[in-house]
């Protein structure tokens, strides 16, 4: 217990100062000194300061604490205020302590980063982002629309009032009333089955889709109603609104590291060479792995630094043929993806033309799935042969080829809707029985719940493709690599985990249940259920069938680019969104908003219910009186930020001069103690043990010398 | 044994460095440590021995033992500079290297781990074997050479051709791991 009793403070200090001049060994604990003599200042900060200050210092834990029995022994007696703020903080760090332990997948996303590096580890965090969104839109979803039908439906029928709109004329329009979704009774287990892939079948009037949904606005008794249609209209819109807030939200997180660490592109060896390593690292083979990765990154930047020069070094005919080339290959990509459009459209129009029933049927049904699915395979393929062609450096090339699939990803989803829309409201021409129902009668009955199954085909495709891949290649490509030694066959290896291609599946499967949202609303509970599976399966894959990578992916900016994805696609969902509830007209005879013109005119019509100081509040927000003030405010608001962010980046640069500069003091005060030295030296007698080394001469000057500029930066130097 | 020494010891080591290290953690801890030389290390502290672990042995755990900084590690948190831990300095070890330490304190004590010189400046040569040990040496020493020279040109910021513990500060800082 000899630690706790009294030798004196500063009698201690002083023979470890002593005990560090006169070694042999240079002092090795030289760090941000304690000042022994400082005082507490005021009562209000210190009780903060101090376990901050007591955990930062780099002393051994013996010196931690005298230096914590001083304070302790200074410190007046703590204030009601210093108690509360402090215990405010002791809750704040236990509750983010306890926050951290509740995340999803902790353990398990820890590990693979451990094991496959940052990179690979991104994707599992947008993964379990991804999970979180939609198993919290579910729960939005079902506490607005799906409780309170299911509630309803089950109470007797005469609570309920039809909701139509007295705007309508119906006469003349019976044909298009008429929807019959059920089949006959008796069916045959296999087409069970069939209809649960397809969403026909029992499937399609149930809950999951669209038009299983009443147009009725349910009044309980006088105090209480609840207008179905208005509900499902607002708890979509909020959806949207709700996922673009979490993603916008996540991707300032996201923001705000690479924008700090300048995109990780500036002080990239030094970085690599100090922070390259991961001390969490266990067993031989992580570490020969990490060896291995780290050794190739360097090399792949020294690479790219002579590729540079060598690009520099070019003449003028070298280059021309080298754009030339460029712009040739990017001329064959633009036809190959054009080509995909092509295929995508002409299958889709060709499936919703022909129904049949069976296996083949469910294939035809499946046909745009198919051809996407296939074109996503094997444009990027075929692009990435065409780009060993065109000769760029490492890090254009895997921008290219991302920009590349995240086009061909996304626009062939656009073009698949843009076909199915086209059919709807007969734009291509073919079709003339869009006449009396003003949209197409003869093909779709209830077209909205014929675009909830193709999204909800989408959907399950996408996710049977995945287990397909991981079964039928992953798996089989291990054992072959791991059984047989031949030469061809060790050289492909095993699998690598690719990032971005499998970043595109999610954002494109995200997509697609957005797109899906207002017309199967239980898409998001089937989405969430398909990418829990999904990080299991891939998990297992990854530990089990694949190699970590040899091209390491740089997570920081990569993170902002799969936020960026998601926004394009979040955009392109809601377009289509405001299309179809503005524009097309909802069907007559399925769904909350069979007799309205548009699923949009539900709104208005509600607000001619609302009492009248309701309407005129929101009259007056949607008024130019309001919304003219509220423009010029944001663009205040806006040049307020930027002007702060602009402050902030000048003040970030002055500091980074001001340490130059300090530095420079240093040195040229190093230089006039040295010529200081010098001139002492011959003066005195050779010296003892005190004045070995230079390092030692200048450790034995007097902390309050003359020149030194601040105590610190002293210490920084002549300890 | 574990005695009132170590639950008082561990209730201060708790308190002072905020739970990085808490009190059953402290107890496992002084298990491992009585484990890597069970015939030097008392399970009893009360009359708090002056025991001191050789380097040859830490360096044996798991969780040193493939890593390339293992000897500097266990040099940088020993109080005689050759790598014999006291208890206390074995605590130190494991709390700085947790994942709750505050990113200053790691970011002194990652300056003391690559200055294999041990004269707080990082110079080329400390830079040179630094990366040897990351790469396995496998690099060509052109590569080495190459790869060193940048380093220093990136961070180095007051001209002398070595890195400080400033120089270092502030290239850390700007690392997305540091920044929480």
């Amino acid at each position: 217990m000899c630690y706790f009793e009294g030798q004196g403070y500063y009698s201690t200090e002083q023979s470890l100062r002593l005990r560090r001049l006169s070694s042999r060994v240079p002092n090795q604990n030289a760090a941000p000194h304690f000042d022994w003599g400082s005082s507490p200042e005021g009562g209000k900060d210190d009780g903060e300061e101090e376990p901050r200050n007591l955990r930062e210092l780099a002393m051994p834990l013996y010196m931690k604490k005298k230096v914590w029995q001083v304070q302790q022994m200074r410190i007046p007696v703590a204030s009601g205020r210093v108690r509360r703020s402090r215990a405010l903080r002791l809750f704040y760090a236990e509750a983010r302590n306890a926050l951290a332990m509740v995340t999803l997948w902790r353990r398990a996303i820890h590990k693979i980063g451990g094991h496959f590096g940052g990179g690979v580890q991104s994707y599992f965090v947008f993964l379990r982002f991804l999970v979180v969104l939609n198993f919290l839109s579910f729960l939005l979803i079902a506490g607005f629309v799906l409780i309170p039908s299911i509630v309803f439906h089950s109470l007797p029928f005469n609570t309920s009032i039809s909701h139509m709109p007295n705007t309508t004329n119906i006469t003349g329009l019976e044909q298009c009333m008429v929807y019959d979704p059920n089949p006959g009774a008796l069916t045959v287990f296999y087409i069970y089955f069939l209809d649960l892939l397809s969403g026909t079948g029992f499937m399609e009037y149930s809950y999951m889709f669209y038009g299983y949904y009443n147009n009725t606005m349910v009044v309980v008794d006088e105090s209480f109603s609840y207008n179905i249609p208005l509900a499902y209209l607002l708890t979509v819109s909020f959806y949207f609104l709700f996922c673009l807030f979490c993603i916008i939200v996540r991707m300032g997180g996201v923001a705000r590291v690479a924008v700090a660490t300048g995109g990780g592109a500036a002080g990239g060896y030094s970085m690599m060479v100090f922070t390259g390593w991961d001390y969490g690292l266990q067993g031989g083979c992580a570490t020969r792995l990490k060896q291995n990765n780290i050794r190739y990154q360097l090399q792949v930047d020294l690479e790219e630094e002579r590729l540079k020069l060598k690009a520099r070094s070019l003449t003028l005919l070298q280059t021309v043929g080298l754009y030339t080339l460029r712009g040739f290959l990017n001329l064959i990509v633009i036809a190959l993806i054009l080509g995909a459009f092509t295929a995508i459209a002409a299958a889709t129009t060709f499936s919703q033309k022909n129904q049949r029933d069976g296996i083949v049927g469910l294939l035809l049904e499946y046909l745009p799935s198919i051809v996407i699915t296939v074109s996503n395979f094997v444009v990027p393929f075929l692009c990435d042969l065409i780009a060993q062609l065109e000769n760029h450096n490492p890090s254009t090339t895997i921008i290219l080829a991302l920009l590349r699939a995240v086009f061909l990803r996304l626009v062939s989803l656009a073009v698949l809707l843009y076909t199915l829309w086209s059919n709807i409201t007969c734009e291509n021409g073919m079709d003339t029985g869009c006449e009396p129902c003003s949209y197409n009668y003869q093909q779709y009955q209830c077209w909205e719940t014929r675009i909830g199954q193709e999204m909800y085909k989408l959907t399950l495709f996408d996710f049977l493709t995945t287990i397909a891949v991981l079964i039928l290649l992953e798996f089989p490509r291990r054992m072959v690599v791991d059984n047989c030694s031949n030469k061809l066959i060790q050289w492909v290896g095993r699998q690598e985990f690719l990032v971005p291609p499998n970043v595109l599946g999610l954002v494109y499967a995200q997509t697609v249940v957005w797109t899906g949202a207002l017309f199967c609303p239980l898409l998001p509970l089937v989405n969430t259920i398909k990418f829990v599976i999904i990080f299991y399966c891939k998990k297992i894959t990854l530990f089990h069938n694949c190699r970590p990578a040899v091209k390491v992916f740089r997570s920081t900016s990569s993170n902002i680019v799969f936020f960026l994805v998601l926004l394009f696609g979040w955009i392109l969902a809601s377009t289509v969104l405001i299309y179809s509830m503005a524009e097309i007209h909802p069907s007559y005879g399925c769904g909350p908003f069979r007799f309205s013109s548009s699923m949009w005119s539900t709104i208005p019509e509600s607000f001619q219910n609302l009492p009248h100081t309701a309407q005129d509040f929101l009259t007056y927000i949607g008024s130019q009186a309001f919304s003219i003030p509220l423009f010029i405010f944001s663009c205040v608001l806006l040049c307020y930020v930027a002007a702060l962010a602009s402050v902030y980046g000048k003040s970030v640069a002055l500091l980074k001069a001001q340490l130059k500069l300090e530095g420079r003091d240093k040195q040229f005060l190093v230089k006039q103690i040295e010529e200081l030295q010098k001139k002492l030296k011959p003066k005195q007698d050779p010296m003892g043990p005190m004045a070995l080394s230079h390092d030692h001469v200048q450790a034995t000057c007097d902390p309050q010398d003359s020149y030194s500029s601040s105590p610190p930066l002293h210490s920084y130097a002549l300890d | 044994m574990y005695n009132s020494y170590c639950a008082i010891h561990a209730m201060l080591t708790c308190i002072i460095l905020s739970c990085p290290v808490c009190v059953c953690c402290s107890r496992r801890l002084h298990g491992r440590y009585h484990e890597l030389a069970p015939h030097l290390v008392p399970m009893d502290y009360t009359r708090n021995p002056d025991v001191k672990v050789p380097l040859s042995l830490i360096v044996n755990m798991p969780e040193l033992k493939e890593n390339p900084f293992r000897n500097r590690i266990v040099e940088a948190f020993s109080e005689d500079g050759l790598g014999n831990l006291s208890f206390n300095d074995f605590v130190d070890m494991f709390s700085v290297l947790s994942e709750t330490a505050p990113r200053e304190l790691k970011a002194i004590y990652a300056f003391k781990i690559y200055d294999f010189n041990v004269d707080n400046f990082i110079c080329k040569e400390d830079l040179e074997k630094t990366l040897n040990k990351l790469t396995k040496e496998e690099l060509t020493q052109e590569e080495v050479d190459l790869v060193c020279g940048k380093t220093i040109e990136e961070s180095d910021l007051d001209g002398d051709n070595k890195l400080s513990f400033a120089d270092f500060e502030n290239m850390i800082s700007r690392a997305p791991e540091f920044l929480r």
